[in-house]
């Protein structure tokens, strides 16, 4: 099980945060981060159900929502919370290939962020996924 | 004519979404959609007299349904565009619509219709980004008790005009964040009343092109984010808004703020404060509950503050506490704002006014974007309603989901 079970709460409540087993240590501190930060200001359903799932459009986001008035956001907390969603948006796209029914993307894998690799998940990755 | 505003606020958001849905972007162009919805229900659990009591109306019971869709384009790393239509009391409403031109972290231009930055609930004001189904007392429009009596809260969030604001945030290292803003807007008005005592608020939202005030208002906000450790901040605020409000640009008001919060994991305190200083036309002293006296005597003070204190207490279930109020301070109107009759009705409020509310609420996310939400409020007021009552009970049962 990775991101299937990834419903992470809203600002304050905790609903179906991922599982500590179901992630790595070092994606459970960056999601953890992720949700601490974006929380403060809305619900986390705004970054994860946006239906992005290109790393250069999260650069852009990020930096966005960085720039907002008491955000909290550092430039380091922006690398790990881009770690983050680089693996979200590898799950998203497996996800939505297969609903749509087609083989998986072929395309070559997208450029991580920089500085920052992606973190394995514990489960193994689904075949396919770049 | 308000069924005309709606239609065509109702086709210009549709004809923007569907621009943004099937534009083929730009290699550098993003767009994005956000939304949300709430239903909430308010019971008051007063005698129905006191919920019908003569004179503006004083207390709505009942649904209410508020849904909000925003459309955000980042046409550049430097320019990008929102637009953001929301359903509420007042019908369609056009919350923003405005261009944003980033020179710098430091220096953004934003044009356009937009809430000014003010205070820090404005911040998270959509129904999706806090806890309870209503707003702290300062910034309550329709769903506080009694709101005729007080032309609603200090500065009714949201409050989207016309204008240009001009912002940036600048870090200090990685362990501060200044965050200002100055800007030039519509502001609020009153050109219905013959001899204007207050803001019209719901006038000032509508229409958007047309007024006989021509004056802009002004304000700005300062506001420093300090980390004070790896899962905890700490924030800072002022904020002031001054302008004009009546045809002549005569009448003034001036809104000051202060606010704080402190934020430690999840568990969230904030604490807030505002007073508007209002001034009113004093041309017919027949309406007025006390005699005008010859100077010094043509405005009033309406403070507003709340605590609150927000912690998870388990997975999907978050506890808040608040405790807000207001307290006015001044002659009154018998007049209510916006009266078509202009007839006077006795006001129940006194030279010296006082609200005092406490909740306690709890949130359940059922679902990453959906929440059950519950509160019960015990108001306390300085004065008697027309059966009698200082101490009202009311409670609320709401359910937000967002996208």
């Amino acid at each position: 099980m990775g991101f299937a079970s990834l419903p992470a709460g809203c600002s304050g409540g905790r609903a179906g945060e991922p599982e500590a087993e179901t992630l790595s240590a070092s994606a459970a501190a960056d999601y953890a981060l992720f949700a601490l930060r974006c929380s403060k200001c809305h619900s986390l359903s705004r970054p994860l159900n946006s239906g992005i799932d290109r790393d250069d459009y999260w650069r852009l986001y990020v930096a966005k929502m960085r720039r907002q008035p008491g955000s909290g956001i550092t430039e380091e907390d922006t690398v790990a919370i881009l770690r983050f969603l680089h693996l979200y948006s590898i799950e998203q796209r497996r996800k939505k290939e297969q609903r749509l029914g087609v083989e998986p993307s072929q395309a070559p894998p997208q450029e991580p962020p920089p500085q920052s690799p992606p973190p394995q998940l514990d489960a193994s990755p689904p075949t396919g996924t770049p | 004519m308000m069924r005309t505003h709606t239609l065509l606020l109702v086709v210009l958001a549709s004809a923007i979404a569907a621009l943004f849905a099937h534009r083929p972007a730009s290699a550098d162009e993003e767009r994005n959609f956000a939304g949300s919805a709430q239903l909430d229900y308010h019971l008051v659990a007063s005698e129905p007299a006191a919920v019908a009591a003569p004179g503006p109306a004083t207390t709505f019971e009942g649904f209410t349904v508020e849904a909000a869709v925003k459309a955000a384009v980042d046409v550049s790393e430097h320019l990008s565009a929102n637009v953001k239509v929301c359903y509420g009391c007042h019908g369609f409403e056009l919350d923003m619509a405005y261009f944003d031109f980033r020179v710098a972290d430091e220096f953004n231009i934003r044009t356009g219709r937009f809430s000014p930055s003010f205070g820090a609930f404005n911040l998270r004001h959509d129904p999706a980004n806090h806890m309870t189904s209503d707003h702290p007392l300062p910034y309550d429009m329709g769903r506080m008790l009694r709101k005729g009596d007080w032309n609603n809260g200090v500065l009714p969030s949201p409050f989207p005009t016309n204008g240009v604001e001009l912002n940036g945030t600048h870090w200090i290292g990685d362990i501060a964040q200044l965050d200002y803003a100055a800007y030039a807007v519509m502001g609020f008005k009153n050109d219905t009343d013959t001899n204007p005592t207050d803001l019209n608020f719901q006038e000032s939202h509508l229409p958007y092109y047309l007024t006989s005030d021509p004056r802009p208002a002004s304000g700005a906000r300062l506001a420093l984010t300090l980390k004070t450790g790896p899962v905890s901040d700490m924030t800072l605020g002022a904020s002031g808004l001054f302008g004009t409000y009546d045809p002549e640009n005569k009448l003034t008001y001036a809104i000051i703020g202060g606010d704080f919060s402190l934020r430690i994991q999840r568990t969230a305190l904030r604490i807030e404060y505002l007073v508007r200083r209002q001034q009113f036309n004093t041309n017919n002293p027949d309406i007025f509950r006390y005699a005008i006296a010859p100077a010094d005597e043509d405005f009033f003070a309406k403070h507003g503050a709340y605590v609150e204190l927000e912690h998870p207490v388990a997975e999907a279930l978050a506890v808040i506490g608040r405790v807000d109020g207001m307290y006015r301070v001044g002659n009154v109107s018998n007049v209510p704002v916006g009266s078509t009759t202009g007839t006077p009705v006795q006001s129940p409020l006194t030279f010296r006014s006082s609200v005092i509310r406490e909740t306690l609420g709890l949130a359940l996310a059922l679902e990453r974007n959906f929440r059950l939400k519950g509160s019960v409020e015990l108001w306390q007021f300085s004065y008697a309603d027309a059966v009698g009552r200082e101490t009202e009970l009311s409670f609320h049962l709401g359910a937000v989901g967002s996208f």
